[in-house]
């Protein structure tokens, strides 16, 4: 065997290859006091390839056509909380694209998807993106009105429209299915049910997260100024934290998060807090470390001493003062959740458009959206959800704050300021990324084998319902 | 706009979460207690005219039932199509065990 041929066979095959000399995610948890469960402890990565993914799916608007025809019709979509139409009569305009739906609870435990628009001549019987409680659904141009069944009940002039049977003339309906206090809606008949969708893998994780007993405290939409799967791909690793978010990689694993998936629709990674960088190892104090640990939500802790004693390290230590904080507030036990849990920042992708946060001081929601008059355009939310206080009423869930495009994530009420402005770094580069993929003589971005497998993951499901194989 | 503030209703009648409306001198009038801040405004909703009467109230905000239009509470700022314009607001104070507006 020749030196050249013993060299490559040493070298890792693709996606095998890890930060050199430093702990993997698992190892970081495996020293945790209180030990991780089940779904924390486990890894699911497959090499996917390493060819370019085409630039036209961010810039080309027939692209974007494609998607809206083959994609957004076809998938389970997040469409809002159970919180937001906890009564009988409550309801909830869901839009996307050209698409809008009125999600409505019409028995105590069912909800519906109706399609908003008037079967007299088209108009929306909600206006998009409004809430509120009704008895029944009343056109307001000519008054035809509908029981919160779906069920026509009043044509006005009937007699005018003998054609018109009622049997024929009930709302359309999109299917919609319930899981962890979310509504999901699908607008194909033929799709496979959201079990199926999701796997039982995931749905063996999320059933044991509570996602249903928490409560949005904190909901911002701003409008982004890139394709709709730019701005998702900014939040699916951490490999730019380093650059785009200097003031967070003191105390976060970085360079040695996971990163999984599970079937087609969804994907994760976890990335370690209150410990350093790789890139900036040896850098760093502990206590550092700790001074530097950036909440998702300070207002829980943020005003804890954070001095470490002799041989505390600092990602105890932080675990520490998130459980006692969130203890108090929250009036619940949680000396059995894993300090990977309270502090680690999880982050699940289910395909096309929602992020699930669900760790303790990282609560967060995200939902992305095509602009459906500018493809270079992105609707995004974020929700912060927190635990219903045991002890109280469960909360309103919070209005939706507004943002315009100069307006910085930290003026919305109730978003952490040094979240926000995390938020305000990663929304500066999608400005630049979308002219620039504009602008290239490259017509493909490259992506690392492991650190960038979440978004070869989604664009592959994207190309799967694009070209209508899914 | 009456110089004066007239009773509305026993402060027992609206406990917190609950509204009540009631005609004043030919308008329509609805107090909300809002977590035990009582807010006055125009019964009518600004679109077609329909009444707030049943509406939902969250957040500080009253949605119309009949087609959806939300209103701010404190500002009678209109927020949701399809009503563009605001309803009226009104002095709102408690005298004893009365719950009195000035329109």
């Amino acid at each position: 065997m020749s030196e050249q041929m013993v060299e490559k066979s040493r070298e890792p095959a693709p996606g095998d290859a890890r930060y050199p000399g430093e702990p993997s995610t698992q190892e970081i948890i495996a020293r945790d006091r209180v030990p991780a469960p089940d779904w924390v402890r486990s890894e699911s990565y497959e090499f996917l390839g390493d060819e370019d993914i085409s630039i036209d799916r961010y810039t080309d608007p027939e692209f974007a056509q494609k998607e809206f025809d083959n994609l957004w019709t076809r998938t389970w979509q997040f469409a809002c909380r159970e919180e937001i139409i906890p009564e009988v009569g409550d309801y909830y305009v869901y839009d996307i694209g050209r698409h809008s739906f009125i999600i409505a609870r019409v028995a105590e435990d069912e909800v519906r998807a109706y399609y908003n628009a008037c079967l007299h001549r088209g108009t929306m019987l909600r206006a998009p993106g409004t809430d509120g409680c009704a008895n029944e659904f009343k056109c307001s141009f000519h008054g035809w009105t509908w029981n919160l069944d779906g069920s026509l009940k009043q044509a006005l002039c009937d007699w005018d429209f003998p054609h018109v049977k009622a049997e024929q003339f009930a709302l359309p309906e999109a299917r919609v299915e319930l899981l962890a206090g979310f509504v999901f809606i699908n607008m194909d008949r033929n799709a496979p049910s959201l079990e199926e969708y999701l796997g039982a893998e995931f749905l063996s994780h999320i059933s044991q997260w509570g996602l249903e007993d928490r409560y949005t405290y904190c909901h911002v939409s701003k409008s982004l100024p890139a394709n709709w799967k730019l701005s998702m791909a900014a939040f699916m690793e951490a490999y730019h934290v380093l650059d785009t978010h200097p003031q967070v990689a003191p105390s976060n694993a970085d360079a040695n998060s996971q990163y999984d998936f599970y079937g087609e629709h969804v994907d994760r990674f976890i990335s370690s807090l209150g410990v350093v960088s790789p890139h900036l190892k040896g850098q760093y104090t502990e206590q550092d470390i700790i001074d530097q640990f950036t909440l998702g939500d300070s207002s829980v802790a943020g005003d804890v001493p954070r001095k470490l004693g002799e041989g505390e390290t600092a990602r105890q230590r932080m675990a520490d003062i998130i459980r006692e904080a969130f203890e108090t507030q929250s009036n619940t036990d949680l000396s059995g959740v894993s300090d990977s849990e309270l502090l680690d920042c999880f982050s699940y992708t289910l395909f096309p458009n929602t992020f699930l946060f669900p760790g303790i001081s990282l609560p967060m929601v995200y939902r992305f959206r095509p602009d459906p008059d500018n493809h270079r355009r992105t609707i995004y939310e974020v929700f912060f959800l927190r635990p219903v206080p045991k002890d109280g009423e469960r909360p309103d869930p919070a209005e939706t704050v507004y943002l315009n495009d100069d307006q910085s994530f930290t003026e919305a009420e109730g978003m952490d300021p040094g979240f926000g402005a995390i938020l305000d770094q990663d929304t500066e580069n999608l400005i630049l990324q979308q002219a620039g993929l504009e602008a290239s003589a490259k017509q493909g971005i490259t992506l690392g084998n492991y650190q960038e497998i979440r978004i070869r993951h989604f664009e592959q499901a994207v190309d799967k319902y694009v070209e209508g194989a899914a | 706009m009456s110089e004066e503030f007239v009773r509305f209703c026993e402060t027992s009648e609206i406990p917190s979460g609950a509204k009540k409306h009631a005609k004043i001198n030919g308008t329509w009038v609805l107090v909300c207690n809002v977590k035990g801040r009582l807010l006055a405004v125009s019964a009518i909703c600004s679109h077609q005219e329909k009444p707030l009467f049943t509406g939902r109230v969250r957040n500080c905000k009253i949605s119309c039932p009949v087609h959806g239009a939300r209103f701010d509470l404190e500002t009678g700022e209109a927020l949701d199509l399809p009503a563009t314009k605001p309803i009226a607001t009104y002095a709102v104070r408690v005298v004893g065990d009365w719950v009195e507006v000035k329109l």
